[in-house]
């Protein structure tokens, strides 16, 4: 039978190193060249896959010569059979993989069409995208890179082999427990003090749960049964009352006290997790959900709510009161004591049955609760697009069955307990027969008084409570282990983009970019930008054009050191980006992006977002400057009126607007614009551009534009092309060259005179 | 603005459709895929492309090529594929066959968790197998109206085409995690 775990984790086939070979054959392989009835020549590299073209699990490997490639697959017997091949490397235009559902193709394009040359699992991806590149190195004449090989693999834990749910995710079993518990009480530190006086608090308590049953056993054996020391009576019940006031008086300090303590922690946590949060690169927030992110600062956080009263009241009390109680009991009967254990079995299995079938229950009623708020808030945010279709009855449906969905967890969880809560206490209520059974016996033989078998019964009351919460206290503990896990987890995440030590200030960005070579891809394994060099002087004004998906927006990210290039550099004024404190590039590099995010705040406010400092009528300066300022005037709040969340109350071109305007009143030497003005229509835009090319004056400006006119009076215009740059110069330097740019100069003339006419 | 009227224009400009009248599809030198639509446009490096992969496996195919710029383009949709001669839907089956790459399970032997990871022990048409699913949402999509589609660690597909379809107790094994 397979086995879990371990073996499936660690095998082989997640390991790079096992499935690429540079330079000689791997073992078994020996024939290999002429099965494939391959030319000799030297190898340059080899990689395992693990089908063939059919789609069949084998092993297979693909070889790649100086001068040829090829694929055979290895069958059961050992023997060698050709799959692919062989291609002629001189030939071949282009290396490509074509991904399909589950698997993909490596492909030559030979004679301007495309061959398979070897089929690889989803499993070997990130294998097939190194190799991919040293095939590309190799179709360019260059050397085949051992680095490809010794990297470790990004999927894989480089400890214990275990594959990560996701790249750069941390190994859970790795950092399982690792401290948490101990970080954990690390953090309460501050408050040893106070959690001395709470445990002292709590020890009192339990003292005072054991007096009541003692004073009743004298109440019932020294007067009520023997009727003597009737004047003990009311000195008796005052004990009680005594006990039982003191014993709340008490309550009432521990839950303050460790609320007190509690709230503070979580307050510190959440600080701490918001400041961590903010300083995290944009990478960090691509690999991340903000859906999961902010649940551990909204809900993994409340873990440590509550772990200060559940280590205290859940953990420790309840030990404190299982001890102290089973003393009691011993001391009083240790035979009948060993009875009360009696049903302790049952309880630890009604607590493991509650935990493994009951409790994931309560895991689908949370998620169709939140499945049922998903459909809503969806519906409400979309109210316009279904009532402007009539899908009224439709959405109607879809929340009755979602509503649905939810009574039947509801009614099944419901259900459940209803039948497990009676099944519970009977079967305690049994364990109570026992006692009843022989501490009777015991009484009517006189080998017991009878307060103390009422002691006894009140003692074994107060026992199962406890007995019970500390065996459930071990799954809390799980939970709060692995919330604990998703907190650290950001705490400790690195910053990708980190400032260097040595960074230098600069009072004053001058404004000139240098890109030299730049080689970067959000995947590592897939570059984007391939070999990026171009140079811009302070003060110019330069457009960037190119299809969608070109690289521009990725260039702007480097410049803006969302991401650190993979190679090359990004200089600005001549200094690595690297070695520039982040707060002066910040400060001086101002972005305005095609989908410009406003906060919900006021219009004043956000225009302000980069210098809260500025007076009002420096905020009314941008947003004149950005042509903002007459539609803001015109509302009733003018300035001061308060967006919705996103922005809303803006039509798409105000929003950008008050973007440009935002980015214009930090004064930056570096402006980029992002497209920015593509949402805006003809008028508003030739406007701004009236304003911006006023603005420009004296400050480097990027512009990216899809709307070519607007770059007519650049300085400089670069053309993206798939991550390179394909062409440079002025507007007639490029249209004279009749490239790229003239192409999409001419699709746009002719699209507005079609606009004009239609 | 008449329904009509929109329906033809929209007509106009949608797909092509493919039929046995205005295209012949063919195997051609060294196994590729060859396409020729009205006796006047031949297409090689031909792919098929499944657009209802679920709820219509076996219609609405669609057919593609690289051109000479290196970008994927459509040449049309195949409506109905039983239109086709035999030998043309055989060729179509096996190279449909290469774009999808699925395994189908039939039992749940046991479903393991450690830390945030499922571990499964599972009957494939492959044989027996165990892999590795993060428990998320994310991980076990829906498929078709009772199935789910796992994605393991390492993006593999494993789809359950009918959950209902399992045994009870494979199916408890299962719901026991994946309960959305
Ligand atoms: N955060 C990201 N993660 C992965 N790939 C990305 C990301 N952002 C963009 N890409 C990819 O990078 C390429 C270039 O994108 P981008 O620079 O935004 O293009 P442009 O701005 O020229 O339209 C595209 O293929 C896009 O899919
Ligand atoms: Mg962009």
């Amino acid at each position: 039978m397979p086995v879990l775990t371990d073996e499936v984790a660690n095998s082989d086939k997640f390991r790079i190193e096992e499935n690429i070979h540079a330079e000689e054959l791997p073992e078994g392989l020996t024939g290999a060249l002429t099965v494939m009835e391959m030319n000799d020549a030297p190898i340059v590299f080899s990689i395992r896959s693990d089908l063939n073209l059919e789609g069949v699990g084998c092993t297979s490997w693909m070889i790649v010569t100086e001068k040829e490639a090829g694929a055979v697959q290895v069958n059961a017997d050992g023997s060698l059979e050709k799959i692919s091949g062989p291609f002629s490397l001189s030939d071949a235009q282009k290396v490509r993989t074509f991904p399909t559902v589950g698997s993909s193709f490596l492909q030559l394009r030979i004679h301007g069409l495309y061959f398979d040359v070897i089929r690889y699992s989803n499993a070997k991806r990130e294998t097939f995208g190194r190799a991919l590149q040293q095939f590309e190195r190799v179709l360019d004449g260059k050397a085949f890179q051992s680095d490809a090989i010794s990297r470790p693999s990004d999927l894989v834990c480089d400890k214990c082999g275990l594959p990560l749910p996701g790249r750069g995710v941390m190994c859970a079993r790795c950092n399982r427990d690792h401290g948490i518990l101990f970080r954990a009480l690390e953090m309460m530190r501050p408050y040893f003090g106070l959690l001395v006086v709470l445990l002292g608090m709590m020890l009192a308590g339990v003292g005072l749960d054991l007096v009541p049953p003692l004073l009743t056993r004298m109440l019932v054996d020294k007067v009520l049964v023997p009727h003597q020391n009737v004047t003990w009576l009311p000195y008796i019940l005052i004990g009680l009352m005594a006990a039982s006031a003191l014993r709340n008086v008490l309550s009432v300090f521990i839950g303050r006290l460790s609320s007190s303590i509690s709230t503070r922690i979580t307050r510190e946590l959440r600080e701490k997790l918001q400041q961590k949060l903010v300083s995290l690169s944009v990478d960090y927030y691509n690999r991340h959900s903000v859906g999961s992110l902010m649940s551990r600062v909204l809900w993994d956080v409340d873990y440590f709510q509550g772990f200060v009263s559940q280590v205290s009241q859940g953990f420790l009390l309840n030990l404190m009161l299982v001890i102290g109680i089973g003393f009691a009991l011993f001391s009083m009967n240790w035979k009948l004591a060993l009875l009360v254990i009696v049903p302790l079995p049952f309880v630890a299995i009604g607590t493991i049955y509650f935990w493994k079938y009951i409790h994931p229950i309560y895991y689908r009623v949370s998620d169709s609760q939140s499945k049922m708020s998903q459909l809503l808030s969806g519906l409400l945010s979309g109210i316009r697009l279904v009532k402007s279709f009539g899908q009224e009855e439709r959405e109607h449906q879809r929340f009755e069955k979602s509503a649905g969905y939810m009574r039947d967890n509801r009614n099944l969880l419901d259900r459940s307990i209803a039948t497990f809560n009676p099944i519970m206490s009977f079967l305690f209520g049994l364990g109570g027969l026992i006692i009843w059974y022989e501490g009777g016996h015991l009484v009517l033989t006189d080998q017991m008084s009878l307060g103390t078998l009422m002691a006894f019964f009140a003692y074994v009351g107060m026992f199962y409570g406890p007995v019970s919460a500390l065996s459930s206290f071990s799954n809390w503990m799980t939970g709060f282990l692995s919330a604990g896990q998703r907190i650290f987890d950001v705490l400790d995440a690195n910053v990708s983009v980190s400032e260097s030590p040595e960074a230098v200030p600069l009072a004053r960005i001058e404004g000139s970019i240098e890109f030299r070579d730049v080689v970067f891809g959000y995947d590592p394994y897939v570059p984007i930008l391939k070999g990026v060099t171009f140079s811009i002087k302070p003060g110019q004004f330069v457009g960037i054009v190119g299809k969608s998906g070109s690289g521009k927006t990725t260039l702007v990210n480097l410049i803006c050191r969302f991401y650190d290039a993979q190679q090359g550099e990004v200089l600005i004024d001549g200094i690595n980006i690297k070695n520039l404190k982040q707060e002066d590039l910040h400060r001086d590099v101002a972005l305005v992006l095609q989908d410009p995010f406003l906060f919900s705040a006021t219009i004043a406010e956000n225009i302000a977002y980069g210098r809260p400092e500025s007076n009002m009528m420096q905020i009314m300066d941008a947003a004149k400057a950005a042509n903002a300022h007459n539609f803001i005037s015109k509302r009733a709040s003018a300035y001061d009126t308060r967006l919705g969340e996103q922005g809303s109350g803006l039509s798409g071109g105000e929003r950008q607007r008050v973007s440009i305007a935002r980015a214009l009143l930090c004064d930056p030497r570096i402006l980029i614009l992002d497209e920015a003005t593509s949402s805006v229509d003809t008028e508003s835009e030739q406007e701004i551009q009236k304003a911006l090319s006023v603005l420009c004056k004296g400050r480097t400006t990027i512009a990216i534009a899809h709307r070519l006119s607007t770059l007519k009076n650049a300085d400089w215009i670069y053309v993206v092309d798939e991550g390179r740059i394909a062409e440079s110069g002025t507007h007639d330097d490029l249209m004279a060259q009749e490239g790229i740019y003239h192409r999409l100069v001419r699709i746009q003339t002719e699209l507005t005179r079609l606009e004009t006419e239609g | 603005m008449s329904v009509a009227k929109t329906s033809r224009t929209l007509f106009a400009s949608g797909v092509t459709r493919l039929h046995p009248e205005n295209a012949r599809i063919y195997e051609g030198d060294s196994g590729l895929l060859y396409c020729v639509v009205d006796e006047k446009t031949l297409y090689r490096g031909v792919f098929a492309v499944r657009l209802f992969p679920i709820r219509h496996p076996e219609n609405f195919i669609s057919l593609n090529y690289t051109n000479d710029e290196d970008k994927d383009r459509e040449i049309g949709v195949i409506e109905n594929l039983e239109e086709f001669s035999e030998e043309t839907q055989a060729l179509l089956s096996r190279k449909l066959a290469h774009h999808y790459y699925e395994q189908r399970i039939s039992r749940i032997y046991r479903v393991k968790l450690d830390q945030d990871m499922l571990f499964f022990d599972a009957e494939t048409q492959r044989g027996r197998e165990s892999f590795i699913v993060p428990w998320r949402h994310d991980r076990a999509e829906e498929y078709d109206e009772h199935g789910k589609a796992l994605l393991d660690v390492r993006d593999n597909r494993y789809i359950i085409p009918n959950v209902f379809d399992l045994p009870d107790r494979d199916r408890q094994e299962l719901t026991r995690y994946i309960y959305w």
